[in-house]
């Protein structure tokens, strides 16, 4: 744990490092381009524990086994501060940019969705006390949340597209410096996510275990 | 298919006994009409692309007031164990329980809708009719598969009154942004191709999630 995390402030400093004196400023847009580097990998690892909390929810209603619904719980917790972050970074390159701190386009539309979806599923979480019932209902809610996803993102798309096209059919529309500085910079938000997942998920196990524990003693007294 | 005829046949006969629901629904689907009417500015004439959003808006938080009902009704003396110990599969009670809430949107639209065209001095034209109830049933399709899963999650919660809004409403957005998109395009008068593709949205809607929550059920009522 203690390597990831020193492994992890390193790639942080790396990337800081190519982003801003290594890359050249872009032509158009000036430093305000800057924040891309962290909007894009923001928006991946986001993504991504939407993903994992799917996959967690459908493991967990086929096993039944806790694990898989503390980790689906946790991936979506990562999940939704990350989508406030997605947000943040987004209107903040926007408003200079687009001029306009929000435009319903379709990827900002999908990011401002998932985030309601899954601030549904934490407000879900906090109301139910019984533990299996609480895993089944939040694994309902993960998955019927991403399967929302793509309708979603193509509803949205009925309606005109400004969002700038970085990855388009396997090649990315960027300089080869930029690619590397994004590219570090996904790295290391990778590696942060894996320290949150891990230390939320520690926190989790042990809560559950407190809770049985106490459970127990209160049936021995 | 006798078990689904049954349950539709008691929750029916228990609504008309005591009209809890459809008043309600009724009532407040009025009163947002009325409300939203005022709120935008009386006498004014409303364009089509607002009105049919408002229409939808009504539609919706009308619907979910009696969605709410439809389990809620059976926690009450814990009817629900009772139907979970008769020998009917849990697939069964999902169909009935959903056939059950698109009979009541049916029955509300019937009233809120031509109070819409009133109120908002709207029409649709006699040609347009079939696509518009076209429209109507795919909605319904959809807000009453996925509404049903959700609203046995939210009865099973704490506080269920409020929780089925909050749940259901997010998964909503792409259905009834694609269904006021259609209404909107049917009720300024352009014809079918200008809305197909919101209409193979919705279709596609229903497909998903109708698929989904019928799987999905299952895990979610023996929990309840």
């Amino acid at each position: 744990m203690k390597t990831l995390v020193s492994i992890t402030a390193a790639l942080f400093l790396a990337a800081i490092y190519l982003i801003f004196f290594y890359t050249p400023t872009e032509a158009v847009m000036g430093l305000v381009q800057k924040i891309f580097y962290f909007h894009l990998p923001l928006a991946f690892t986001s993504f991504f524990s939407f993903f994992l909390a799917f996959i967690c929810g459908i493991l967990y209603l086929v096993k039944k086994d806790a694990k898989w619904d503390l980790y689906s719980a946790c991936s979506v917790e990562i999940g939704v501060v990350l989508t406030t972050l997605v947000l943040i970074t987004g209107s903040l390159w926007a408003r200079p940019i687009w001029n306009t701190w929000w435009t319903w386009d379709p990827r900002l539309t999908t990011a401002l969705i998932l985030w309601l979806i899954y601030v549904a599923y934490l407000i879900l979480r906090m109301s139910i006390e019984q533990e299996g019932k609480r895993a089944s209902f939040c694994a309902v809610m993960a998955i019927i949340g991403f399967v929302d996803v793509p309708i979603v993102f193509f509803s949205a798309r009925l309606w005109r597209t400004i969002h700038p096209v970085v990855i388009e059919k396997g090649k990315i529309n960027l300089a080869p410096s930029m690619k590397l500085s994004l590219l570090l910079a996904m790295i290391a938000f990778f590696a942060l996510w894996a320290i949150l997942f891990r230390i939320r998920s520690q926190t989790l196990f042990l809560n559950a275990r407190i809770k049985k524990l106490n459970n127990k003693l209160l049936e021995e007294a | 298919m006798k078990n689904i005829i049954t349950i539709i046949k008691k929750d029916l006969k228990m609504e008309f006994r005591k009209r809890e629901s459809l008043t309600s629904m009724l009532f407040f689907g009025i009163l947002v009409l009325v409300i939203l009417n005022i709120a935008i500015g009386t006498g004014q004439k409303i364009a089509p692309s607002i009105s049919g959003g408002i229409l939808w808006v009504a539609i919706i938080f009308s619907a979910v007031l009696g969605l709410d009902r439809v389990f809620s009704n059976e926690k009450e003396n814990r009817c629900i164990d009772g139907l979970l110990l008769s020998p009917i599969e849990p697939e069964t009670i999902f169909i009935a329980k959903m056939t059950v809430n698109f009979i009541f949107m049916i029955i509300a639209e019937i009233i809120l809708i031509p109070t819409f065209l009133v109120l908002y001095n709207s029409a649709v034209s006699f040609e347009n009719l079939p696509m518009f109830i076209a429209i109507i049933m795919l909605l319904n399709l959809g807000f009453s598969s996925v509404g049903t899963l959700l609203s046995a999650i939210s009865s099973g919660t704490s506080r269920n009154d409020i929780m089925l809004p909050i749940l259901l409403f997010p998964i909503l957005i792409p259905l009834i942004a694609a269904t006021v998109k259609a209404t909107s395009e049917l009720l300024s008068g352009s014809g079918v191709d200008k809305y197909l593709s919101w209409l193979y949205l919705t279709m596609a809607f229903d497909f998903i999630f109708f698929g989904s929550s019928y799987l999905l059920f299952e895990h979610v009522i023996k929990e309840g």
